[in-house]
């Protein structure tokens, strides 16, 4: 124990005791008393009628304290670790993490300051157990003291864009705080440099006091309040990411009036504590659009202020706006980086199916969208027989239950030419490995970009019809080329139903990766470096990094972008916004285009139908000297012998015969 | 203003059409039925007439069954009630039976106007409409795009040939049949869907109304149509076959 055994040893050094005041007189006692009770009504006036309006808000029909296991762990690695506020952030996390830990530390050593303003100390700076707790609390102290002074050079001096308001300015009252917590460490701290028994161990002891409990009403009307909110918060979320719960009765239609903000919610939206990560990740915000995930989330505790959770007023309107909420590409780094347990998801989608089921958004994109969902059960509003004659011509098997895996399309692989450059693909590998599988005549979109833009009627339906396909047909595992589609089918349509097994193309890759043949750089003409984006709904949403990355791996040198993995930068796409028309500020494709490109890979490899379209048209604007665009499957299927290739030339000259 | 808006239900656009045995129609197993798509249109403008001016908008259609769900469709987009006129045998019917029919059903409606679409997306007659507006003896107009209420009755805005429009001052009640795509269509919603089944729908069998079933004109039997591939060879300078292309783009594949 290198660091521990110093600390023993220290708490023997004479000068190393902390000096208390020994005596207080009863006017003393009384006036303590009078402060604590006006700091704690004073804390409470605030803090009571935040507490009330949170539990006067609609229960949340499904939440289940249950199973305890993973709450535990949230709490013991969100809170106490505070892993989440390190991870995105290691310096000014570090520093946050060591003024929560002082606090934690300083629990004992405050109420023993307390009580030994009543006579009763329990800790004795002379003993064993007291000197070597408090010097352990005077270590943390030290800590607290240099990183909340940093802490206030970093959002007074450095300025970081994201701390700040929407209208540009700091908050103050973070500053007020952050000297209060130097004044409560440096008082605590001084003690140990005054003489036992004079004046200045009562001043110290007084100061230390006022401090405390002038700190202590300010937390509920700052937004410190997190200290106290944020812990519970972690604890009780929901849980899954991006975990959209279902409408509670038949008056429930998602985020309307302040009547449908559930306690979740509002614990949440009263927890946050204005960091900004969300903002700083969120591709809306980051190119220009209105959308600021901070701001829906103060917006509705703008709302809650202003109306209580018992409004019939409507939630879009003064406090967040309807274009705001459908400009979210739902991709989740929002709620992936929240360090206080926000989950921003349901609230957007909320907000958006409180507007679609309700029938308020009116968009003309949108309605398009809804009705080919609705006419023609796919999202590109093409006819089926497309589909049928795509099947036929790449002689996809039909799916009979005797196959081990039904391939799904989905609407890209369907109807989308380059998602069907990547079924050929991934087809090619599959009857390279002698793999059995068949596709469904019936399939359906799964309802994904319905989902995510609040249209639960055409989602529902969509859901239900699948699910019925797919029990007829007898079908046990699912392999999809497109992200959207797996998160949808395992998660989103657990609500109407049991899915079947389903896996990403990626994982199957990767499992059959010592099957499949390597290839030299030069063989698959790749000579440059490939860069690996990841798809929000592969990665965030699925937890999946490492498949793809092998896949890239075995066929050339991978890079990584500025932002990849769970820091990944939207394509754009995702949350129905393909099918809307994506109309101010830059757009977010050319802006992940961009970075991509800055890595200077000759490859962009892709895992997902959406993104890859999404690059397409952002790299056709690039022209010349553009790096090529592939998918995973494509990757993989390039490096096998050409022999099994042949038979998919034949069909693909078929094809362009037959286009023209 | 009451408005009555008739709809059909036709099989879904592109189904995988077969011929029954009978060859005198094509088999409805494994087809999914739509709202025809130029009745979808004469919904949402009367919807948009009710919004303006308040009103009621009933929705009448005929056939078996599983024309509820398309009754219930309409409902949920806002109709207000609906009248389903019940037979498993209404192919048995011409457009005379099938207007005659629906002019008993909607007697005593009394409605200021009655909106169909302009034809059937399967047998695209266009008959329907026109002779339930001589059954009803009132005036009607057909492929209109617009419609607007004035002082004395209506102004609709009627599309003719190669370009042309027309503007027509009508009393009301009147029947209008309309074209589709001038407007933009609602779509349905969870609430809407929720109010819908609250919503009356009156059912009246097709037996019960006494009409003279006779048919004016018999199906004798139908058939797919043969698909030609063709290739032309487009001639010329290459600004000539460009213009031709450019011509044959817009007029014949209408992709332009």
């Amino acid at each position: 124990m290198p660091v521990v055994s110093p600390i023993f040893a220290a708490c023997w050094l004479p000068g190393l005791t902390l000096a208390e005041p020994v005596h207080f007189s009863l006017v003393e006692k009384l006036l303590l008393a009078a402060l604590i009770a006006a700091s704690g009504w004073l804390f409470w006036r605030r803090f009571g009628v935040i507490a009330r309006r949170i539990l006067a808000a609609r229960k949340d029909a499904d939440f289940h304290l249950f199973p305890l296991g993973r709450r535990c762990w949230d709490f013991f690695w969100e809170v106490l670790c505070q892993a989440k506020v390190i991870r995105e952030r290691p310096l000014p996390g570090l520093a946050h993490a060591f003024v929560f830990w002082s606090f934690l530390a300083f629990a004992l050593v405050t109420a023993n300051h307390v009580a030994t303003g009543f006579g009763v100390g329990f800790l004795d700076p002379g003993g064993f157990f007291g000197r070597l707790y408090f010097l352990i609390a005077a270590i943390f102290a030290l800590a607290c003291a240099v990183s909340i002074a940093g802490l206030f050079v970093r959002r007074f001096v450095v300025r970081p864009v994201w701390l700040a308001h929407k209208d540009k300015t700091v908050s103050w009252e973070s500053g007020v705080i952050a000297g209060l917590i130097f004044l409560l460490m440096a008082t605590y701290l001084g003690a140990y440099f005054v003489p036992d028994g004079s004046l200045a161990v009562r001043l110290l002891w007084w100061a230390h006091t006022l401090t405390l409990l002038s700190f202590l009403p300010l937390v509920p009307h700052t937004k410190h309040l997190h200290l106290i909110l944020s812990p519970v918060t972690v604890f009780l979320s929901r849980g899954g990411f991006s975990e959209i719960p279902p409408l509670a009765d038949d008056d429930d239609f998602g985020l309307v009036t302040g009547k449908d903000v559930t306690q979740l919610t509002a614990l949440q939206v009263y927890s946050c504590v204005e960091c900004g990560r969300c903002t700083e990740h969120c591709p809306a915000a980051n190119t220009g659009k209105e959308l600021n995930p901070r701001e829906i989330i103060l917006g509705l505790r703008g709302y809650l202020n202003e109306f209580g959770p018992a409004s019939e007023e409507s939630l879009l309107g003064r406090w967040n706006s309807q274009q705001a909420a459908f400009q979210c590409t739902t991709c989740g780094s929002c709620e992936f980086q929240c360090p206080v347990g926000i989950e921003h998801l349901p609230v957007i989608v909320g907000l958006r199916r409180g507007a679609v089921n309700t029938g308020e958004w009116e968009d003309e994109h949108g309605g398009k969208l809804f009705l080919a969902l609705e006419r023609s059960g796919n999202a590109l509003g093409m006819a089926h027989s497309e589909r049928e004659k795509f099947m036929a011509r790449e002689e996809l098997p039909m799916f009979d239950g005797s196959q081990e895996y039904c391939l799904w399309l989905g609407c890209m692989g369907g109807y989308d030419p380059k998602g069907r450059e990547i079924i050929r693909s991934f087809v090619e590998v599959m009857r390279y490995l002698g793999t059995s599988y068949g596709v469904m005549r019936r399939e359906k979109c799964t309802g994904d970009p319905a989902r995510r833009l609040g249209n639960d009627l055409v989602f529902q339906q969509l859901a239900e019809a699948n699910l019925e396909t797919l029990a007829q047909n007898k079908v046990k595992k699912i392999v999809s080329i497109c992200p959207h589609c797996v998160r949808t089918i395992s998660e989103d349509w657990k609500a109407y139903g049991t899915p079947p097994e389903i896996e990403h193309h990626s994982e199957f890759l990767a499992r059959h990766q010592a099957r499949l043949p390597k290839s030299a750089a030069s063989q698959t003409g790749q000579t440059g470096q490939t860069v690996f984006h990841d798809p929000c709904y592969l990665g965030r949403y699925r937890n999946v990094y490492e498949e793809p990355r092998a896949i890239v791996r075995a066929h050339g040198d991978l890079v990584e972008a500025e932002r990849s993995r769970e820091r990944s930068f939207c394509c754009g796409a995702g949350g129905g916004l393909a099918f809307l028309g994506e109309e101010q500020g830059a757009r977010v494709s050319e802006t992940r285009v961009e970075q991509l490109v800055a890595t200077g890979a000759t490859t962009i490899g892709a895992a997902c139908p959406f993104c890859n379209t999404m690059f397409r048209d952002a790299l056709a604007s690039r022209g010349e000297g553009a790096p090529q665009l592939l998918d995973i499957a494509q990757i993989a299927a390039a490096a096998l012998p050409t022999s099994v290739k042949e038979s998919d030339s034949l069909n693909m000259q078929e094809e362009r015969r037959e286009e023209k | 203003m009451k408005i009555i808006v008739a709809i059909k239900q036709v099989p879904e656009r592109d189904a995988r059409i077969r011929i029954d045995s009978a060859g005198k129609w094509i088999a409805l197993d494994e087809i999914e039925f739509r709202m025809n798509e130029s009745d979808a249109y004469a919904l949402e403008e009367a919807l948009l007439l009710k919004e303006a001016h308040g009103g009621e908008v009933v929705v009448l259609s005929a056939g078996p069954e599983r024309v509820g769900q398309t009754i219930r469709e309409a409902l949920a987009k806002g109709a207000d009630r609906g009248i389903h006129i019940a037979s498993d045998k209404l192919g048995e019917y011409d457009a005379l039976g099938v207007a005659r029919l629906m002019a008993a059903a909607i007697a005593d409606e009394q409605a200021d106007l009655i909106l169909t679409g302009l034809q059937s997306d399967d047998l695209g007659l266009g008959q329907t409409g026109v002779i339930l507006a001589e059954l009803l003896g009132i005036p009607h107009s057909s492929l209109i795009l617009k419609i607007e209420k004035t002082e004395a009755g209506i102004r609709v805005l009627r599309e003719l040939e190669d370009g042309w429009f027309q503007h027509i001052e009508m009393t009301t009640p009147a029947l209008l049949t309309i074209q589709s795509g001038n407007t933009r269509l609602r779509y349905a919603t969870l609430m809407g869907i929720k109010k819908a089944r609250s919503k009356e729908l009156r059912v009246v069998e097709a037996d019960a109304i006494s009409v003279d079933a006779a048919r004016c004109v018999s199906l004798d039997s139908v058939a797919l149509p043969s698909r030609q591939k063709t290739t032309q060879m487009l001639t010329g300078t290459p600004a000539e076959a460009a213009a031709a292309l450019v011509e044959k783009l817009q007029q014949e594949v209408r992709v332009l």
